[in-house]
């Protein structure tokens, strides 16, 4: 059975992107009432959700 | 009843109308995945009423990107791009319910509460499935989807509770997506739906699932001091 073209990249560059946001999250978790981590990790998660829902998928497997 | 159990290597050799339905429910299964975020990332990520709910609404958007990208890897082995969900705009989404735009914090807790339940009932129809690698992605992907739900339920409780126009605004979610939790399980006539029973794809009817989901929220609702809205006001499929 032929797979779907990109199938694995699209794979793993959403598992890098999972991956990036758990890191975000769990960094600033712990750290609830220091408002510059946590706001950092916030923002980091809204980039990174911003380009997701974008859904360039042919820019994100350049 | 079909109860094989099917291997990513013999799919090809299963009847055309096994291969069409297991395309179909993937796709559709990765559309409502990614249709959650695409919902409220926008408007409640920044907006969320604490920093800590704000990391909980990008965790749950994580999790059912991850739940999208898993769905996504078993379709795309049988064939099947269901990439095209990642760009589609919200109005051309398979279920109505993710058609819209979650602007309110209240409308994000009760979708948690009503709409992320359903999800768990969608995959407690693979339970068991004839499909094995769809049934071995299930422990994980259940058991995050039970972290939505546990949330959106008592992030609604507690709105309720304070009363007041708090609670107001929380009925007045509640009513909006209570019928559209149940149009979500789709025609109770529904010949595709015996298919899937037919083919091993899934266990109940609609109309078994919408009756015990309708078992299990309604006194739910009732203890949060919220009434239960009208089943048939504004439903499209019975």
């Amino acid at each position: 059975m032929p797979q779907a073209p990109n199938n694995e990249a699209l794979d793993e560059h959403l598992k890098d992107v999972v991956q990036a946001l758990h890191g975000a999250i769990n960094w600033a978790m712990p750290h609830m009432n220091d408002p510059k981590i946590v706001d950092k990790a916030i923002q980091d998660c809204k980039e990174i959700l911003d380009v997701v829902m974008e859904g360039k998928v042919s820019d994100w497997l350049k | 009843m079909f109860r094989d159990k099917i291997e990513l290597k013999d799919f090809e050799k299963m009847d055309q109308e096994y291969q069409d339905l297991l395309r179909r429910v993937l796709a559709i299964q990765a559309d409502c995945e990614i249709g959650g975020p695409h919902l409220y990332v926008e408007m409640i990520l920044p907006t969320a009423p604490t920093k800590l709910d704000q990391l909980i609404v990008a965790r749950t958007a994580a999790e059912e990107i991850d739940h999208y990208r898993k769905i996504a890897r078993l379709a795309g082995d049988i064939g099947a791009d269901v990439s095209y969900v990642l760009s589609r705009p919200n109005q051309e989404r398979y279920v109505e319910a993710f058609r819209g735009r979650i602007t309110t914090w209240e409308d994000f807790a009760v979708f948690g509460f009503l709409i992320d339940r359903i999800g768990r009932y969608q995959l407690e129809e693979f339970m068991g499935c004839s499909y094995a690698p769809l049934e071995r992605i299930l422990p994980e992907v259940m058991r995050e989807e039970e972290g939505h739900i546990d949330f959106g339920t008592t992030k609604t409780a507690e709105l309720a509770a304070k009363g007041g126009d708090s609670k107001a605004k929380v009925q007045k979610a509640l009513d909006c997506w209570y019928v559209k939790a149940l149009d979500m399980f789709g025609r109770s006539d529904s010949y595709r739906s015996e298919r899937y029973r037919h083919w091993g794809l899934k266990r109940r009817t609609n109309a078994q699932a919408r009756d015990e989901y309708i078992k299990e929220v309604n006194p739910l609702i009732e203890k949060m001091g919220l009434q239960v809205p009208d089943p048939n006001k504004g439903r499209l499929y019975y």
